[in-house]
């Protein structure tokens, strides 16, 4: 993206954190601005983008994609978990006062925004934050077709009607952005809690008529850290950029976990097929 | 599917089930019928909208639907409440823990109990 005369400016604040510096101001995290140029189809991530190759080569981001589809680019905007790539500078419009006009350029800010790295997990650098806390967690609820191991039914097809695939469709479109775990406050409280994405990767096989893992992931579900340290505050189903609606799929798995416990107590066995 | 990995009848089971039981259909009571008691004996009764008498109300109060009455617009908004409570207690990191379910759910059962008792005193 090239600053081309007549583009309007924007002010973007970044949060850095450069551990490996020696000096204490800088190794600390640190806000820095950039004013950069924009027009209509100039996204947050071109944004950062202008700001690495134009202004200042140091700063660390994570992309690939650049159209919502790897997850890669998550960051806190204005506060809110959300995709660089998806989000356009042209919403956040700010009303232009003469102290914002830019003297070196005659040009004045119409935009104004913060980038901040995905809240509630570890920073490693700038706006890069460690990912492995959120991936053991998809991990632990199995999140893979376990189906008869017989060799009879191996070599059948596994013959999927569009109803059975309606059924968890909607759970299957997560990219794994981690956005809805930025955006959950009991992860926050309890990074022990499985979270959002995990539960509705769960939902996704346990609803899925080729799978009969269930009963090997309901233990998972039914513990505290599972679908009861949920409390519906509902923001990870607004933040999803694929709107896969995991609220909705933590709701589902606390009806599936009060009926999985309720036969457990009744049957009096943890083996159970639901 | 793992039936050689089996668990004991009480392994792994907690409350929580049953509180998000009585949380679940008192959101459904607090929703359904609590405008209605309100609309019907806050406003519309006192405003002379509507003449209720209150030797019909005992009489009805008296039968079964007093009692449905009284787990519908009470007993279970109760709970409803008590669970909200609680979990925004945690939200703000106040109180937590036994502490908390003693006190949300224990008020919410003494009002339950107190309500019921004095529905089988007038019936």
């Amino acid at each position: 993206m090239a600053a081309n005369k007549g583009m309007q400016q924007a002010l973007v604040r970044v949060k850095r954190y450069l551990p490996e510096e020696q000096q204490k101001t800088q190794s600390e995290p640190f806000w820095q601005e950039f004013t950069v140029p924009f027009d209509e189809s100039t996204s947050v991530l071109d944004a950062l983008n202008f700001i690495k190759e134009e202004l200042d080569p140091s700063l660390s981001f994570r992309w690939s994609c650049r159209m919502a589809i790897c997850g890669s680019c998550g960051f806190m905007l204005n506060g809110i978990p959300k995709l660089g790539c998806k989000e356009f500078l042209r919403n956040y419009s700010v009303r232009t006062s003469p102290a914002q006009k830019n003297t070196a350029t005659n040009t004045s800010i119409t935009a104004s925004l913060t980038v901040e790295p995905l809240a509630h997990f570890t920073v490693e650098r700038d706006l890069i934050v460690n990912m492995d806390e959120f991936l053991i967690h998809l991990e632990a609820v199995k999140p893979y077709l376990i189906a008869e191991t017989s060799t009879q039914k191996q070599l059948q097809p596994s013959l999927q009607t569009p109803a059975q695939l309606a059924k968890y469709k909607q759970f299957a479109n997560c990219i794994n952005c981690g956005l809805c775990y930025s955006a959950c406050p009991q992860f926050c409280l309890n990074p022990e809690f499985l979270g959002p994405a995990a539960i509705a990767l769960a939902q996704r096989y346990n609803l899925d008529s080729r799978d009969t893992g269930k009963a090997v992931r309901m233990p998972m579900l039914n513990s505290h850290n599972g679908v009861w340290s949920c409390t519906f505050v509902g923001f990870c189903s607004d933040v999803c950029p694929k709107q896969v609606d995991p609220a909705a799929a933590v709701n589902q798995g606390k009806v599936e976990s009060a009926k999985s416990m309720l036969i457990q107590m009744f049957k009096g066995s943890t083996a159970h097929e639901l | 599917m793992n039936a050689n990995k089996t668990g004991s009848r009480w392994q792994g089971l907690h409350l929580e089930p049953l509180w998000w039981g009585l949380f679940s259909a008192g959101g459904v009571c607090f929703a359904v019928f609590i405008p209605a008691v309100v609309l019907i004996f806050g406003i519309m009764a006192p405003l002379g909208i509507i003449d209720i008498s209150y030797q019909q109300v005992r009489g009805y109060y008296a039968s079964i639907w007093g009692l449905m009455f009284t787990g519908a617009v009470i007993c279970l908004p109760a709970f409803h409440a008590a669970h909200r409570i609680r979990h925004g207690l945690h939200d703000v990191k106040l109180g937590g823990g036994l502490v908390s379910i003693i006190i949300c759910y224990g008020l919410a059962a003494t009002l339950s109990a107190t309500t019921l008792a004095a529905w089988y005193l007038l019936r």
